[in-house]
């Protein structure tokens, strides 16, 4: 059959090139059957006459094809094609080698803080739990977040609500099951979500195992922690424990004293035997095969202590010693950030890149210390030059922003740690957490968009604890939980801890227990709320979202340069703009009262500046820059376009991270 | 049964008559085949540059610009020479298999090192519904496609009678057992939960069984991919070739090179359209939605062979398989068309329905009545092209 039809089909091709050109269909057949007769007589008319035409046969076509007009157009057009496959291979990787190293996502995103107590609480029994967490992922969808550092879930008694670990390698029931965990990862990273853990090698708890092993003097465990000799009413030196008092504790069974520089329920692990550090190294090894994304170091400084124990000075040499029994009494000099400490978290991190290697899957690493004017201890954690460390260790100098909240004063904490920071390294911003008043409380609500405005707005990675995007503020709980506020009630943690508030419903949405939630829900919650907020355009989180979803899409916010433009007791005014881009941000904030900005004298900026977003609602869409007004705690993000560049002509007020410079015509970025 | 070159094309012509035979060639000449060609070739752009950039995507410029780069060696190689086309194919596969066989070797050695925890329970949380098992048949059938490419060159197999089967015979379960093995490898270091969560398997894979030798993994991708694009040119080549020399498409399609035997203008026409679909910013998605286009086809071609049982009788059927086949295969076509159109329905389906319409708009004037003008314009424009690129009619089949 098909033979029969190949030959007719190439009986048409020769009729074809004589008649027809075009289409031919196969009912046409017989309409053209007369023409066949005539066919034969013209093909040797078209042999003889030798005259190219379509639907030519070899013979015909090898005649002419050798001209000049048909020859020298096929060699051109080949070579063309071979140098154009050649040029595009050479575009590409002139491209691949000065493109600049992509952000990864601990750079892209914000981090959120979930204290897991008070998130979201799935059975109802008044504490929040990883369900629940679980059930609220579309919450960092809506905000454009990515990171969530989760505050520790691990098995624990509670004494410092989870910083007291009891097995690194469970789940405490209060939260839920490992499944629940395996659940809750699973589903974050089917959304794209990364999850980072709390990790907390200076202590466990003293339920620990190695503990009750420790205290029995059994090996290996007997030097698990730091036992020294001592008497039950002396203690070896007058080291004091950040919650207060005395950080030695005399065990009865073992007679001696261990050392624990938090609770007493908090024994300190000995981190100068490498069994330890092959335990706790291990600990890693096992969240990171589950699948976590990395680890928030807690008070890595405590981690180590000076071995010859002697008495650290005191603060005011005159005071009675006897009477020294907090932490803002003593010099630490023996017992925080001492030597030994960095070779271990240098070990660590080297572990972490083992994980690190499959593309996208960077394992990230964040340092807890408090180190307040010894800045120079907290920048160590960004590593040295020839061994990396964490990614970034916390920046906390912007909670001191309510001290004496200015204009000025915002920029001189930006600048601490701008000025401080290794070059090349990433900056990141934090104003609150479990640990700390919040920002709204100490700061004052009508700062807060503000305040968000310039973490979402400064250069690097913002920490966003849970709550600030809706703008809750510390509550008067009526019972303490905190044992740190039982020491001490102006110690209290629990009023920045409250429950999350997610509605006007019941408990807030947090919970749908009917009795009590493990800490108070605040007053406000019917207005604070984020059902009730999102409805709003002109709200807190609206507004975070917005910035947020901004940061991510524009090139000058994620990875541009930055640069102080003005800062005086009401305002602080920074720029965000990137080489080869027009399109540059002005943000103006406003931290102290209603003023009128006048940055004429910036010569840099064009005339007219666009509002982009603004923390209250404004009339005007332009301002002059001669006349900016701004109310008291008005954030305001003005867009304008211009080719000049105020870093070329300002380098010591600027700062980037790494330089990239963009260029439009191919939407590419380059080293430059 | 039908021994032609052109895939489903000689089906439907013999089972339905020209236009349904036209409208598929008219929509695989223009959009199906040049756009699995661009796609192909993008994402072997995309695995080979993805390396360089850890952790985020490569600028777009890179990807089309060495699609483009591969879609034009691809098409200049099979211009060329078949047997260097040929060459390409075996030396790519070669890779392919060469890729799989280490994958599979490393996995069955962790396998005897005894990291089988991830096969206990393997079947817990597999949901049964109807729904998943339409979707769990439509990806599945997916790896298999490669069965469909053969019956494009029918006509360059040496005894195709005897081979075409063959090559079923073998390259089915073949595919079949790598599939499972390279799948088992895979859970011998990944539970199930990070294997769906993995975008690229065979890279986790690498990551964590070969390093320091896990770029290699990668690279075989791309090899791999860039065998599968060549593939795929050569048979979109033979398709437009086909539908050319019916005369459904401009004929000089269907013309040969003189000097290489190579179905070079037709090889051409799919380069320069693959090229200018990979062009725009997101073309992936609306092709998408033309491969409901691709399943319609394949359903009536089993429906044509199942009215030629009964209209065709007489013709004589080298290979004939039984009839319950092509009825399930109507059948599961039908679901795959309807299902996705039913469950989510959007309006890009419609566009798609108009545009594969839509080419009967030309096929009236130009084919159904031939008008006196076009011969005008063809005719010069054929010679030409003719004596540039050389190119002649196809000789008789002897």
């Amino acid at each position: 059959m098909s033979l029969t039809k190949v030959t007719n089909i190439d009986a048409l091709e020769l009729e074809d090139g004589v008649q027809n050109a075009a289409f031919q269909e196969d009912e046409d057949r017989s309409r053209h059957e007369p023409a066949v007769v005539s066919v034969t007589g013209q093909e040797e008319v078209a042999y003889t006459q030798i005259k190219p035409y379509a639907g030519m046969p070899k013979e015909v076509l090898m005649l002419y094809s050798k001209q000049a007009c048909y020859r020298v157009p096929r060699e051109i057009l080949f070579w063309l094609i071979i140098v154009c496959t050649l040029v595009l291979i050479a575009v590409t990787i002139a491209i691949v080698a000065l493109s600049p190293r992509c952000l990864s996502w601990w750079q892209v995103s914000p981090v959120y803080q979930v204290y897991p107590r008070s998130f979201k609480d799935s059975n109802a029994d008044g504490v929040g739990d990883l369900k629940g967490i679980k059930e609220k992922l579309s919450h960092f969808d809506y905000l454009n977040i990515k990171a969530i550092w989760i505050s520790p879930f691990y098995k624990s008694p509670m004494r410092d609500f989870g910083y007291d670990v009891e097995d690194f390698r469970q789940i405490d029931p209060l939260f839920g099951t490992m499944q629940d965990f395996d659940d809750l990862l699973a589903s974050m990273h089917d959304k794209g979500l990364k999850l980072i853990m709390d990790y907390i090698p200076n202590h466990t708890s003293d339920k620990h195992l190695w503990f009750q092993l420790s205290r029995n003097g059994i090996e290996p465990y007997k030097d698990y922690y730091i036992w020294v000799n001592c008497t039950e009413d002396k203690p070896p030196n007058n080291w004091v424990s950040v919650f207060g008092n005395s950080s030695w504790e005399y065990d009865e069974m073992r007679k001696q004293c261990y050392f624990h520089q938090f609770l007493k329920e908090q024994p300190d692990l000995n981190f100068r035997n490498p069994l330890v550090i092959q335990e706790m190294t291990d600990i890693i090894h096992f969240w990171l095969k589950k699948g976590v994304d990395g680890f928030r170091m807690d008070a890595v400084k405590h981690m180590l202590e000076a071995k010859h124990l002697r008495n650290e000075p005191q603060v005011d040499p005159d005071q009675d010693p006897s009477t020294v029994d907090t932490e803002f009494e003593l010099f630490h000099d023996y017992t925080y950030s001492q030597p030994g400490l960095h070779e271990i978290l240098t070990n660590w991190r080297v572990e972490m890149d083992i994980y690190s290697r499959e593309p996208g899957r960077h394992r990230f690493m964040v340092m807890e210390s408090y180190d307040y004017e010894e800045i120079e201890k907290t920048m160590r954690y960004y590593g040295t030059s020839y061994a990396t460390e964490s990614d970034f260790p916390f920046n906390f100098y912007l909670m001191y922003l309510p001290d004496a909240l200015s204009g000025n004063r915002a920029k001189e904490l930006v600048d601490v740690w701008m000025k401080n920071m290794p070059e090349g390294k990433w900056p990141n911003w934090v104003v609150g957490n479990h640990d700390k008043p919040r920002i709204g409380t100490s700061a004052g609500r009508e700062y807060l968009r503000a305040i968000n405005m310039m973490l979402l707005t400064l250069p690097g990675t913002p920490t966003t604890y849970y709550g600030e995007e809706i703008g809750m503020v510390n509550v008067n709980v009526s019972v303490i939980q905190d044992p740190f506020g039982k020491f001490n009630p102006n110690n209290s943690r629990d009023p920045q801890r409250t429950p999350m508030q997610w509605s006007d419903k019941l408990n807030a949405g947090f919970s749908d227990n009917e009795t009590a939630t493990w800490l108070d829900i605040a007053p406000d919650y019917d207005t604070v709320n984020v059902e009730a907020q999102q409805a709003d355009s002109n709200s807190i989180i609206s507004q975070y979202r917005t910035l947020s979803l901004l940061r991510g899409a524009e090139l000058a916010l994620s990875r541009g340069w930055f640069c102080y433009v003005r800062s005086d007791a009401n305002v602080f005014a920074y720029l965000r703009e990137m080489d080869g881009k027009q399109k540059a941000f002005l943000v103006v904030l406003n931290f102290g009262e209603d003023t009128v900005t006048d940055l004429s004298s910036v010569s840099e900026l064009p005339d007219v500046l666009t509002v982009d977003l603004s923390t209250t609602p404004i009339i005007q869409k332009t301002f002059s820059k001669s006349r900016i007004p701004t109310s008291k705690g008005q954030g305001l993000l003005l867009q304008y376009s211009t080719d000049k560049r105020f870093h070329s002509n300002h380098a010591s007020e600027c700062y980037v991270s790494e330089k990239a410079c963009y260029f439009s015509a191919l939407d590419i970025l380059y080293k430059c | 049964m039908i021994t032609k070159s052109g895939g489903e094309y000689p089906y439907l012509m013999e089972g339905f008559g020209p236009v349904l035979a036209y409208l598929y060639s008219w929509t695989t000449v223009i959009v199906l085949k040049p756009s699995g060609f661009a796609i192909i070739a993008l994402s072997c752009a995309e695995y080979a540059s993805t390396p360089f950039y850890p952790g985020c995507t490569p600028p777009q410029v890179i990807t089309k610009c060495l699609a483009a780069a591969c879609i034009l060696i691809i098409t200049v190689v099979n211009c060329l020479s078949v047997k260097l086309a040929f060459r390409v194919q075996n030396f790519f596969t070669a890779a392919k298999l060469l890729i799989i066989f280490v994958i599979v070797v490393s996995g069955i050695v962790l396998l005897a090192q005894g990291n089988t925890q991830n096969f206990e329970d393997s079947f817990t949380g597999a949901s049964t519904s109807f729904g998943a098992i339409g979707l769990a048949f439509y990806n599945g059938l997916w790896a298999y496609d490669g069965w469909n490419q053969l019956n494009f060159i029918t006509e360059e197999l040496k005894n195709p009678y005897r081979n075409l089967p063959l090559a079923i015979i073998i390259g089915i379960p073949l595919v079949t057992v790598c599939y499972i093995l390279v799948n088992i490898a895979y859970f011998s270091v990944m539970t199930p939960v990070e294997l769906l969560q993995s975008p690229a398997v065979a890279v986790t894979f690498g990551d964590r069984v070969l390093y320091p030798l896990s770029w290699v993994v990668p690279l075989f991708v791309v090899f791999s991919t860039f065998g599968a694009a060549n593939g795929s040119c050569f048979t979109a080549g033979r398709l437009t070739y086909a539908a050319g020399r019916e005369g459904h498409v401009v004929r000089i399609l269907s013309y040969i090179s003189v000097k290489h035997l190579t179905p070079a203008p037709a090889l051409m026409f799919n380069g320069i359209l693959s090229i200018i679909y990979i062009i725009p910013g997101d073309i992936n998605t609306l092709i998408n939605f033309f491969s409901f286009a691709k399943w319609f086809f394949y359903g009536l071609t089993c429906a044509a062979l199942i009215v030629m049982r009964f209209t065709r009788k007489e013709l004589h059927r080298p290979v004939k398989i039984p009839i319950i086949i092509p009825i399930v295969v109507v059948i599961v076509s039908c679901y795959l068309v309807l299902a996705p159109i039913i469950d989510k329905p959007e309006i890009e389906y419609l566009y798609c329905t108009v545009f594969i319409v839509g080419g009967l708009l030309l096929y009236v004037p130009f084919i159904h009545f031939k008008f006196n003008w076009t011969r005008h314009i063809m005719r010069p424009l054929t010679m030409h092209l003719q004596l540039l690129l050389e190119v002649v009619p196809p000789e008789k089949i002897k």
